[in-house]
């Protein structure tokens, strides 16, 4: 998605430069107010456990609005535009770590392979070992006895997988976050800008080149152009209001902090820094068509209004950051990365299918193929008011998912064969990334209650069209239903021998993620008792809280926060102690620490039990004994790993368990 | 038929005895009330008008000047300019209103009113006597003419002084709305909005335009007609593009980092029931009433459109207005909150008798030391702007709350236009901080 060339830069700055021009100088005779403000912010954060760091990240944006005067058919007019451009040197100062020279050769220690290649060869489980490999390489040589690596399995063309995909650039996946101490499954993903190293890269979706890292809003998409909409208001001679906001523009819809219920019209850059960052800098800011009726006062209630929106911008998806990244929430860029990896050039699997074995997948057999982006367009409706002193609203949205789903059963090879077949395989790796639609439906509320001294808020949704990964399916996912919720609880408190001039504020929040088709079972699709959990890897009930504690000293010029936030079935969480000096009008220094607590990475049902290419994937003990099962796909018998999809169980705190972190940002507001 | 009859007695009774009969006035009553100056003038053993009291001399004017500013002027922090007492007349609609209904106006047992339509509910000089006098005083302030039935705010500068060295450590530069949904007297329509099915009392709405990481940010209260119903009050926080109800506790806490709390605004700005009231007797003081047109003006804010300045600084930290005082009739107000948590011992109001708007307000904490001291200027409208002319309203115009025990202080200052221009219902609305923020 790099700039390809010098004019069509030109252009990009063109557009905004005419924009800031036609605000400064149209005539003031048409014209009331303009603003015009900004900021230069550098935000520098360091990872502890010998990463370095992670984000030098130098920030420039400005805000600009101008007001004209009621004309015609408008009581107001008004023209807003936010532009932001960023530079973050991680990628120039930490290239080592993120960028150019990242990455480095990689290796799994495989003592079972020649034991497995014998059995392998000559389907014989009594064929004695080949001796052990003292260079066990990610690319392997082929054939024996010359092993020193992984075993190519049989579809393997030539034996070796190495050709234009060298054992350079490379991480294990998961290896920032465990020891690998499970078991489990694991894959090597390529860590350098696409620019560089292309391989992994999902087009359109993941293929970020290094100019794209670094300086992030100058794409294709415009980013730097942040906001850009008019508004304007047509009044009625009842007082009601019929508003039009019109362009590139972020649309807030419920009430709470951190999490994303109702709030989910726009996606949502989690590459800038995980989840920690405001909503507002992170949001993803999208072309809409935004309708208001403002009715105001009406019946019963004391205020009501009815808003439509129409997202006709093309659809994007929340950025989750690509393999390599210093943020790369959940690590599913580095998963998606090795696993398009694995289909476009074959790849080594490690502890697959068992402990301590590493073999290698042909090309087109398992992996991502490729990221579907959809071209649908969003529609949305809300009514929002006050009835008897309690907000409200109800929500409803018909949208494409902003995360992406693996939609399993596309056409793909038989690694165990040496024709090259394009059929689809149940149980098989091979998927596709899709977007499913999705209709959320929602309502959120907010009231005081005195004798709690707490204002509380309340959001809570139902989606349908969500997918899950699920081992029990066919195709590895599944529809679910989702019933998503928020209670929220702000209580300002005076603690005297703290601060006896200035309340502190405490709120807490619990979410809460209700699964309606669940699916999960000890026994597999056909009834074959498993040796673990298999099916759908996220839980049937989660619930997250968090809780903030924010005091104000010097007259807020000083405030010292602490946040935290903990995962409970993750058995993870996250604790930011920081201080917040606002040094003069525009002056701002932040200093944070960002750590992370809990279990960190989790285990599931990784598919290494299936048999999507039977009978050479029968589980040895059925095979051995003879089953008749082993001739037919089934699916997982719950061998388990952290990887690759316990990653969704540990969740963004236990996936980032080692990403602790110092974080100092300067502001100088104009 | 017979106990049906002794019920309805009983409960006839009972709820006679549960209220204070309405008072009658006369038009002596109004014209003390209203016009105290029309035929005398304040005085004081020793004053006299023109006399600059400061350090030197300030304990033989001890009696004039309230606790805290007596003990400013001792300090040295300030000197006092004084000038002769003017009438102050509030708008001939107010008058009228009290004439027409104050009549039928009773304070209820749970402290509220009955039958109050508009205008001054209880125009007869309290008398120390009276247990209800308190109770009747803060129903004066509350349903007063302070920013007449709709009042714009802006420019709206408060800045966060450091009272030690004068040192300015931030400004916030604000846009402020009020408007009364009922007791209307001059603008349309009158006496209320019909189209009100909250039944709020008054809205008031604010927004910062700096500085920059504040910009945006809104806050938006509702006062009920029901004065047991609690306030309701919203935040537009800027940053988060979300509104935010704000809980009580933030009534109560320092807005926004200033030395003000939300229920500081305007003198008092919480329901009358949230205190008991008592009347603390009538003293002449001096307090900062004065004619805008006529002081020397800070030469802030620059380009303003209708060449206006504010109100200067003076004094220690540059914490006090630049202007005169005038020796006036005040009533003392005593509130003590009914919550034991909350943070104020009580508030000691010095209400102008003429207008009844706040002149000083001494807050003390729960130990019962001074805590704070919040005088609010008052200019007259007809020496102001040209659109508050004839307005009839003792125009808010500068104040300051310093914190005693913290050595700081946040000046205010205002420019104060009484209006229904823009102060139309909708912009009180939860829904306009959406569309006003981004």
């Amino acid at each position: 998605m790099n700039i390809k060339s010098t004019s069509h830069v030109t252009v990009l700055l063109l557009i905004p430069a005419c924009f800031v021009a036609t605000l400064l100088f149209a005539p003031r005779a048409y014209t009331q107010d303009i603003e015009f403000r900004g900021f230069a912010e550098n935000a520098t954060y360091v990872r502890s456990k010998g990463v370095g760091l992670t984000k030098s990240r130098t920030t420039l944006q400005l805000e600009l609005s101008k007001v004209w005067k009621p004309t015609g058919l408008f009581s107001e007019f008004s023209v807003s535009g936010t532009f932001r451009g960023t530079y973050d040197a991680v990628y120039d100062l930490n290239d080592d770590e993120f960028g150019k020279n990242s990455g480095r050769s990689v290796s799994f220690a495989a003592p079972g392979n020649p034991a497995f290649f014998g059995i392998l060869a000559t389907g014989n489980p009594a064929t004695p070992p080949f001796p052990p490999s003292t260079n066990p390489e990610w690319a392997g040589i082929f054939p024996p006895p010359t092993l020193t690596g992984a075993i190519p399995l049989p579809g393997v063309p030539g034996g070796n997988i190495g050709a234009n995909n060298p054992n350079e650039g490379l991480r294990l996946l998961g290896d920032d976050v465990h020891n690998f101490e499970q078991g489990g499954v694991v894959l090597a993903y390529p860590t350098r800008p696409c620019d560089i190293d292309n391989r992994g890269c999902l087009k359109d979706y993941m293929d970020d080149d290094e100019s794209d890292l670094r300086f992030p809003e100058f794409n294709d998409d415009l980013d730097f152009i942040r906001e850009l909409y008019l508004d304007a208001t047509i009044a009625f001679d009842n007082g009601d209001e019929l508003g039009f906001r019109i362009g590139r523009q972020q649309v807030v819809w419920g009430r709470t902090d951190l999490f994303r219920v109702l709030d989910v019209v726009n996606p949502v850059d989690f590459s800038r820094q995980n989840i920690y960052d405001e909503l507002e800098d992170i949001r993803i800011p999208m072309g809409i068509v935004n309708m208001e009726y403002r009715a105001g006062a009406s019946g019963p209630f004391e205020d009501l209004n009815f808003q439509a929106i129409w997202k006709f911008e093309d659809f994007r998806p929340n950025n989750l950051g690509q393999g390599g990244e210093p943020y790369a929430i959940l690590g599913a860029g580095n998963f998606f990365r090795a696993m398009k990896t694995c289909w476009d050039y074959g790849c080594t699997a490690w502890n697959f299918p068992a402990t301590d074995l590493a073999v290698e997948f042909p090309v087109g057999a398992i992996g991502i193929r490729q990221a579907n982006l959809p071209s649908d367009q969003d529609f949305g409706f809300r009514i929002e008011g006050v009835y008897k002193g309690v907000g409200f609203s109800l929500n409803a949205l018909r949208y494409t998912s902003q995360m992406p789903s693996l939609r399993g059963g596309i056409p793909a090879d038989n690694p165990f064969t040496p024709p090259i077949e394009s059929q689809f395989y149940p149980y098989s790796l091979a998927f596709d990334i899709d977007f499913p639609r999705l209709t959320m439906l929602g309502g959120s509320a907010d009231f005081y209650i005195e004798s709690m001294k707490s204002a509380i808020r309340v959001e809570v949704s139902y989606t349908t069209g969500e997918e899950f990964p699920n081992t029990l399916e066919e195709r590895l996912f599944s529809e679910s239903d989702v019933i998503r919720w928020v209670v929220g609880i702000d209580r300002p408190t005076f603690i005297p021998f703290l601060n006896k001039r200035r309340a502190f504020l405490l709120s807490w929040q619990v979410f809460g993620q209700h699964l309606q088709d669940y699916a999960r079972a000890r026994v597999n699709a056909q009834g074959i008792p498993t040796v673990a959990d298999v099916g759908m890897v996220d839980w049937k009930d989660n619930f997250t809280t968090t809780f903030l504690f924010q005091g104000n000293y010097l007259n807020d010029r000083l405030t010292p926060q602490i946040l935290s936030a903990w995962d409970f079935r993750a058995g993870s969480g996250a604790i930011v102690p920081s201080i917040d000096w606002k040094i003069s009008n525009s002056w701002r220094l932040t200093l944070a620490f960002n750590m992370k607590i809990g279990e960190g990475a989790k285990g599931f049902d990784d598919d290494r039990a299936a048999n999507p290419y039977p009978p050479f994937t029968c589980a040895p003990p059925l095979a051995a004994a003879g089953s008749p099962l082993c001739g037919t796909a089934f699916s997982s018998l719950g061998a388990s790993g952290y990887e690759p999809l316990g990653r969704f169980r540990a969740g963004p705190f236990g996936m980032a368990i080692n990403e602790d972190e110092y974080q100092l940002t300067l502001r100088y507001r104009f | 038929m017979k106990h049906s009859l002794l019920k309805i007695l009983i409960i006839g009774v009972v709820g006679l005895s549960q209220t204070v009969a309405a008072e009658s006035f006369t038009e002596e009553d109004i014209n003390g009330s209203f016009y105290p100056y029309n035929d005398w003038t304040p005085a004081a053993e020793g004053y006299s008008v023109g006399v600059v009291i400061d350090q030197s001399n300030a304990d033989q004017y001890e009696a004039i000047l309230d606790e805290a500013l007596f003990r400013f002027v001792k300090d040295g922090w300030v000197t006092i300019r004084t000038a002769p007492t003017t009438d102050f007349p509030l708008s001939d609609d107010y008058v009228a209103a009290t004439r027409q209904y104050a009549g039928d106006v009773s304070v209820a047992e749970n402290g509220t009113l009955n039958n109050f339509v508009a205008g001054r509910a209880f125009p007869q000089e309290p008398r120390a006597d009276d247990p209800q006098a308190g109770q009747k005083l803060v129903w004066n302030y509350q349903y007063g003419f302070n920013s007449g039935d709709s009042e714009t705010i802006y420019p709206f500068w408060w800045t966060f002084r450091n009272v030690k060295t004068g040192k300015v450590e931030r400004t916030l530069k604000f846009e402020w709305h009020f408007l009364n949904f009922n007791h209307r007297v001059t603008f349309d329509p009158k006496p209320a909005y019909e189209n009100n099915p909250g039944g709020i009392y008054r809205g008031i709405y604010g927004i910062v335009k700096e500085p920059f990481d504040l910009a945006n940010t809104q806050i938006l209260i509702h006062r009920y007609q029901n004065d047991t119903k609690r306030d309701n009050a919203w935040l537009y926080v800027g940053f988060q593009r979300r509104v935010r109800r704000l809980a009580a506790g933030q009534i109560t806490d320092a807005f926004l980092g200033s030395d003000l709390m939300i229920e500081d605004f305007e003198g008092y700005n919480g329901r009358v029931t949230d205190y008991s009231w008592e009347y603390g007797g009538t003293r002449n003081l001096l307090i900062p009433f004065y004619f805008h047109n006529d002081m020397e003006l800070a030469n802030v804010p620059e380009n303003d459109p209708d060449g206006y300045r504010f109100i200067d600084v003076e004094g220690q930290g540059n914490c006090f207005p630049k202007v005169t005082y005038q020796l006036r009739k005040t009533y003392t107000l005593i509130g003590r909150p009914k919550d034991p948590n909350h943070p104020i011992g009580k508030r000691v109001i010095n209400l102008d008798a003429q207008t009844m708007t706040m002149a000083s307000l001494v807050t003390y904490d729960r130990k019962g030391d001074m805590w704070k001291w919040f005088p609010i200027g008052k200019a007259h409208s007809d020496h102001h702007l040209p659109i508050n002319k004839g307005k009839g309203v003792a125009l808010d115009d500068f104040a300051v709350v310093i914190d005693i025990q913290a050595n700081h202080c946040t000046t205010l200052q205002f420019k104060s236009q009484v209006t229904d221009d823009v102060n139309q219902p909708k912009l009180f609305s939860v829904q306009n901080l959406r569309k006003t923020g981004r």
